[in-house]
C-alpha cells in the first residue's frame, strides 16, 4: 500500500475496533558522499519511512509501528498497539481534535540534480580545502541531503501531509602551523542545493579554524566575553530543553513558575518560527496535527511561553504552541523548529575573550541546572591587541549569564541543532566578568 | 518480501553498470519490548521493520545502499545511485540487464530447530506477569532498591541473492530476558544483572524462570554490597566461565575477523600457523548450535554458516571471514558475514566464540593459587582493536587465598593484552558455558554467544586499590 492507503486503512479499521488512532507516516530519503582524493569516497544512498501508530483507548496510550506497509504488517501494529495501551495505568488521554490540513510541498525543485552535479560539490570543497598548505588533513568534504514526506491523519478528523528537504555542506579538516595544530568544522545548509558554495565553505572553514594556529595557553581569571553565534546556538539549544513543556512537565525546567518574569537582560527576544520562510526546520503542522504558528519564548527578557504538545500542554494546564516532535518509531515529544534569537544594535569590540567553539557539551553542561563548564577555543583581546588562545574551559551557569547579557550582536548566523531536528539563528552575545580557567 | 524475477533482473543490471559483485538482501522484522520497573510498566513498543540492502562490489570497493521501498522501481532507483556516484554520474543504461540471471535456491544448509512456543502464543499479559516474577524473584533481600525487568523479543526474515547465482533464506526467532538489580545500604550503592536469552521463542521463560534470574541478579549486587575494594597489582586470576569469554571476545575474537585482518591493522594479521596462544587453549565460533543466540542457518551474505576452529591447541588455524574479506585476503569465507539490519552492509562478525573445554577439574585451578584474584563474573570493558589492549571490569569477584576462594571484591579491573593474556593461559576447566551478549562494531549490533569454562591466567595486572 502506499502511505495514504494505508493510512485509510488504519483509519478505518480503527474505527471499527471502536479506538482512537493516529497515525504519522514519514520517509526520508538520504544521499549522503563524501570526496577522497578528489572521487566520490564513502557514499550513503538510503531511503527510509514507516508508519507510527498512536492509539488512545479508555484515557490509555499504546504505541507501535510497521515499516511494512502490508495489511498483515499493519493489523499487527494495530493490534499490538492497542495491547500495549491496555498495559498502561488508568489514565485521561486523549488525541487532540483536528481538521484538514491540506498538502504542502516546501522543497519544490530544490534537490532536483543529477548525482555527479551533488558530488561535484563535495569534490570542489575537498579541492578548495586542500589548497591550503597549512591543511594537514581533510577528514570530511561531504554533500549531504535529506528529503522527507510526513503524511498524518487520525480518527479525531486531523488529516494533512507536506515535503520538506534540505541539502549541506560539511567541511572536517586538521590544520598545522608551527608545531601548532587544530582540528575544526564548518557546515552549510540550504534548502536549494544550488545555494551551496564549496568556496565559500571552504574559506569560512580555513578562516575559522587557521585563526586559531599558533594559540597560547589562556591564563585563568574573570573577563568579558564575546560568544560567537555557532556558540550561542549551542546554549539556545541547551536552553530549549528548559522551555521544553515536556520537561515543564516531568519537574525538570529550571524555568518553572517563571512565566511573566525577567529570565534573562533585556534586549534578549527568542522566538521559534516553524512558519519562517525558506527556514531549515519549517513545517505546516506539529507531529500531532497542530498548525505551526511563531510563538514568542522570551520577550525583551521576559518568559512568556514554553513549547508543547497536547499531552504537555494538559499536563501543565496551559495550551499546545505546534511543537509536538515525534519519528514514526518514537513516541510523543516536544521539539524546537526554527528558534531565531532577535539580533541587536552590535557587540563592541574590546578586551576581552573571543570564544569561537564549545567541546564536550554532552558532558560539560547539565541541561537541568544550566551549570556549564566546557573545553573552548577562542581568540584574546589585550590593550587592542589579539591573538589565539587554548587549553581552557570557560564556565558559568546558563540561567544567570542570560541575565546579565549587556550587548547582542548584529549579524545572525543559522546553525543545525546540535541537540535535534532543529535549527538555531542567532548573533553573538557579549557577557561582562565570566569564567575561564587556563594556566 | 521481494519477487524472484524482479531481485534476478535487478542484479544483472549491476553487473551490467560494471559492478565485479552484487547483492541484494532484504528482510523483515517483528520487535517487541516490554519494561517493568517496579512492577510497573516503563516501556511497552511494537515495530514492523522492512527493508533491503543493494551492495555493489567494483574491484576492492564497496558500495551499499538501502531502502525500505521494495517496488522494483525503489530497488532500482537505489542501484542507479550507486552506479552514478561510482561513475561519471551520469550512470550506464542497462544494457545486459534485462535478460536476469539464474538464481538457484541453495539446500546446502543445516536446518535449525525453530521456536516451540512462538511469540503469538501468549497475550501481553502473560509476559507482564512474568516480568513481575522476575521482580518478586530478586526481592531476597531489603536492600534490594529497584527491580527493572526486560523482555525482548525478535523475529526475523531474511532473503539473500547475489550474482553468483545464491539464493537462500531463513527466519530467525529470538527471545531476551534482562534482570537489572539495584541494592543499596544507605551508604552504598550496587548494581547486578542477568540476562538469558536464546534463539527461541516464549520457551525461555520456561527454561529460564524468570524468578530464577532475578534472584541471580540480586544476588550478585547483594555481593558487591558487602565486598571491599580489590587490591592492585599482578596476580594469577581463574577466570569465570561463560561471559568471562569476553575478555576473549573483545581482545582476540575481534583481532581475528578480516574487518581487521584485511586491513593489517590487526597484531594477529598473517600468523596463520603459528603458536599464538597457550597449548591448552582452542578457540572456535561455531553459528551451527541449535538454539544458540548467535545461531543462523545462513550468515547475512546468504552463505552457509558453519563451526569455525580458530585457534587449536594454541595454533591459529583460521580467521572469521566473509565475502569481502575472502577477496581481499584470499582466506577461505567461513560464512562470518553479518549485519544488524537492512541499513548495514554486512562485514566478518563472530556468533557463537568460546573457549572449548580442558580436563583440569574446576578445584584445580585455585589450589595451585596461594594469592590471587576469583573473577567470577565480568562486566564490560574497552578494546584498542589494533593492539588488542582491554581493560575490564569484574562484576562479581573474591579473593583467592591459600587455594581457596576467600572473602569477595569489588572495583577490580582487569587489564593487559588479549594476545598475550591468552598465551598465559595455564589451566582450562570442564564446566564450559555459554551466554549472550550484543556485540557491536562496523556492521552494527548483532547476537552473539561469549564462553568459556573456568581458566586459570598466570598472571593478569588486576586494577584496583593500591
Amino acid at each position: 500500500m502506499t502511505f495514504e492507503e494505508a493510512k485509510r486503512w488504519l483509519l478505518a479499521e480503527a474505527g471499527r475496533r471502536g479506538v482512537d488512532l493516529e497515525v504519522l507516516g514519514s520517509v526520508e530519503r538520504r544521499l549522503q558522499i563524501n570526496a577522497q582524493d578528489g572521487k566520490a569516497g564513502e557514499t550513503t544512498v538510503a531511503t527510509r519511512g514507516g508508519m507510527g501508530l498512536r492509539v488512545v483507548d479508555g484515557g490509555r496510550v499504546g504505541y507501535a509501528s510497521t515499516e511494512d506497509l502490508s495489511e498483515g504488517s499493519l493489523a499487527w501494529a494495530l493490534t499490538e498497539a492497542i495491547e500495549n495501551a491496555a498495559l498502561q495505568p488508568a489514565g485521561a488521554a486523549a488525541l487532540p481534535a483536528g481538521g484538514a490540513l491540506g498538502r504542502h510541498d516546501l522543497v519544490d525543485e530544490g534537490l532536483s540534480g543529477t548525482v555527479a552535479e551533488k558530488r561535484d560539490k563535495a569534490v570542489s570543497l575537498e579541492t578548495e580545502l586542500k589548497r591550503d598548505p597549512r591543511v594537514q588533513s581533510v577528514q570530511y568534504a561531504l554533500y549531504g541531503e535529506s528529503q522527507g514526506e510526513t503524511v498524518i491523519g487520525s480518527t479525531r478528523g486531523v488529516d494533512g501531509s507536506y515535503r520538506s528537504g534540505r541539502a549541506s555542506l560539511v567541511a572536517g579538516l586538521v590544520m598545522r602551523a608551527d608545531g601548532s595544530v587544530k582540528q575544526g568544522f564548518e557546515f552549510a545548509h540550504a534548502n536549494d542545493f544550488h545555494q551551496l558554495e564549496p568556496g565559500r565553505t571552504a574559506l569560512r572553514a580555513l578562516e575559522g579554524l587557521g585563526r586559531h594556529l599558533g594559540a597560547r595557553p589562556l591564563t585563568t581569571g574573570r573577563r568579558r566575553a564575546v560568544l560567537e553565534p555557532r556558540v550561542v546556538s549551542t546554549l539556545l539549544s541547551l536552553l530549549a530543553y528548559s522551555l521544553s513543556g515536556k520537561t515543564l512537565a516531568e519537574g525538570k525546567s529550571a524555568l518553572a513558575g517563571k512565566l511573566g518574569e525577567r529570565v534573562a537582560a533585556a534586549g534578549f527576544t527568542l522566538v521559534d518560527d516553524p512558519t519562517l520562510r525558506g527556514g531549515l526546520a519549517s513545517r505546516p503542522f506539529d507531529s500531532e496535527g497542530t498548525p505551526s504558528r511563531r510563538v514568542v519564548l522570551v520577550e525583551d527578557g521576559v518568559l512568556r511561553s514554553f513549547l508543547h504538545n497536547t499531552e504537555t500542554a494538559a499536563r501543565t494546564g496551559q495550551q499546545t504552541t505546534g511543537h509536538a516532535q515525534r519519528s514514526y518509531a518514537g513516541t510523543l515529544g516536544v521539539g524546537i523548529t526554527n528558534l531565531v534569537l532577535s539580533p541587536g544594535a552590535g557587540v563592541t569590540p574590546g578586551d576581552g575573550v573571543l570564544v569561537t567553539d564549545l567541546m564536550g557539551v554532552h558532558a560539560g553542561a547539565n541541561p537541568i541546572t544550566g551549570d556549564v563548564s566546557l573545553q573552548a577555543m577562542g581568540l584574546e583581546t589585550v590593550g587592542g591587541e589579539t591573538f589565539p588562545v587554548d587549553d581552557f574551559a570557560v564556565s558559568f551557569n546558563l540561567f544567570e549569564l542570560l541575565q546579565r547579557i549587556d550587548e547582542v550582536g548584529d549579524v545572525p548566523e543559522t546553525h543545525a541543532d546540535p541537540r535535534g531536528a532543529g535549527a538555531v539563528t542567532a548573533p553573538s552575545l557579549a557577557v561582562p566578568d565570566v569564567s575561564f580557567a587556563g594556566k | 518480501m521481494v519477487d524472484t524475477h524482479s531481485v534476478s533482473a535487478l542484479l544483472a543490471r549491476g553487473k551490467a553498470a560494471g559492478a565485479d559483485f552484487a547483492e541484494v538482501y532484504a528482510e523483515r522484522w517483528r520487535r517487541r519490548v516490554l519494561r517493568v520497573v517496579d512492577g510497573a510498566v516503563e516501556e511497552a513498543t511494537s515495530v514492523v521493520q522492512l527493508g533491503a540492502g543493494i551492495r555493489l562490489f567494483f574491484g576492492h570497493d564497496v558500495l551499499y545502499g538501502y531502502t525500505n521501498d521494495l517496488s522494483d522501481a525503489g530497488l532500482t532507483e537505489v542501484l542507479d545511485s550507486l552506479v552514478a556516484v561510482r561513475d561519471d554520474g551520469v550512470g550506464r543504461p542497462d544494457a545486459g540487464g534485462r535478460g536476469g540471471l539464474d538464481l538457484r535456491r541453495s539446500d546446502a544448509f543445516v536446518p535449525l530447530p525453530g521456536p516451540r512456543v512462538p511469540p503469538d502464543a501468549r497475550d501481553k499479559r502473560w509476559r507482564l506477569e512474568r516480568l513481575r516474577e522476575a521482580d518478586a524473584g530478586a526481592r531476597v533481600d531489603p536492600a534490594v532498591k529497584q527491580v527493572e525487568a526486560t523482555l525482548a523479543e525478535v523475529e526475523q526474515e531474511v532473503m539473500v541473492a547475489n550474482t553468483d547465482g545464491v539464493l537462500a533464506d531463513d527466519q530467525r526467532t529470538r527471545t531476551r530476558l534482562v534482570v537489572h538489580v539495584i541494592a543499596s545500604d544507605g551508604v552504598e550503592t550496587q548494581t547486578g544483572h542477568h540476562g538469558p536469552g536464546l534463539s527461541v521463542g516464549l520457551e525461555l521463560l520456561e527454561t529460564h524462570p524468570p524468578a530464577e534470574a532475578g534472584r541471580r541478579a540480586a544476588e550478585i549486587a547483594l555481593t558487591n554490597l558487602r565486598a571491599r575494594k580489590a587490591p592492585a597489582g599482578t596476580m594469577p586470576v581463574v577466570v569465570g566461565n561463560a561471559f568471562g569469554g569476553v575478555i576473549f571476545h573483545e581482545a582476540l575474537g575481534h583481532l581475528l575477523e578480516t574487518t581487521s585482518v584485511a586491513r593489517n591493522a590487526s597484531v594477529l594479521a598473517g600468523r596463520l600457523g603459528e603458536q599464538v596462544a597457550s597449548p591448552v587453549v582452542t578457540y572456535v565460533d561455531d553459528g551451527t548450535i541449535p538454539h544458540a543466540w548467535g545461531s543462523t542457518r545462513i550468515d547475512d551474505e546468504g552463505a552457509p554458516t558453519e563451526r569455525t576452529v580458530l585457534i587449536e591447541n594454541g595454533v591459529l588455524t583460521s580467521y572469521m571471514v566473509d565475502r569481502w574479506g575472502a577477496l581481499v585476503t584470499g582466506y577461505r569465507p567461513t560464512g562470518s558475514g553479518r549485519r544488524q539490519d537492512y541499513t548495514f552492509a554486512p562485514t566478518s562478525r563472530m556468533r557463537n566464540t568460546f573457549v572449548l573445554n580442558g580436563d583440569t577439574p574446576k578445584e584445580d585451578l585455585f589450589a595451585g593459587v596461594e594469592y590471587g584474584l576469583y573473577a567470577k563474573v565480568m562486566g564490560g570493558g574497552q578494546v584498542r582493536p589494533g593492539s588488542g589492549e582491554y581493560n575490564f571490569a569484574v562484576k562479581e569477584g573474591y579473593m583467592i587465598r591459600d587455594g581457596r576462594i576467600a572473602e569477595p571484591v569489588r572495583g577490580a579491573m582487569l587489564l593487559g593484552k588479549g594476545p598475550d593474556t591468552i598465551k598465559k593461559v595455564v589451566a582450562v576447566s570442564d564446566d564450559g558455558s555459554n551466554e549472550p551478549g550484543m556485540c557491536g562494531s562496523k556492521s552494527g549490533y548483532v547476537p552473539t554467544e561469549i564462553g568459556q569454562p573456568h581458566l586459570l591466567v598466570s598472571e593478569i595486572v588486576v586494577g584496583g586499590e593500591a
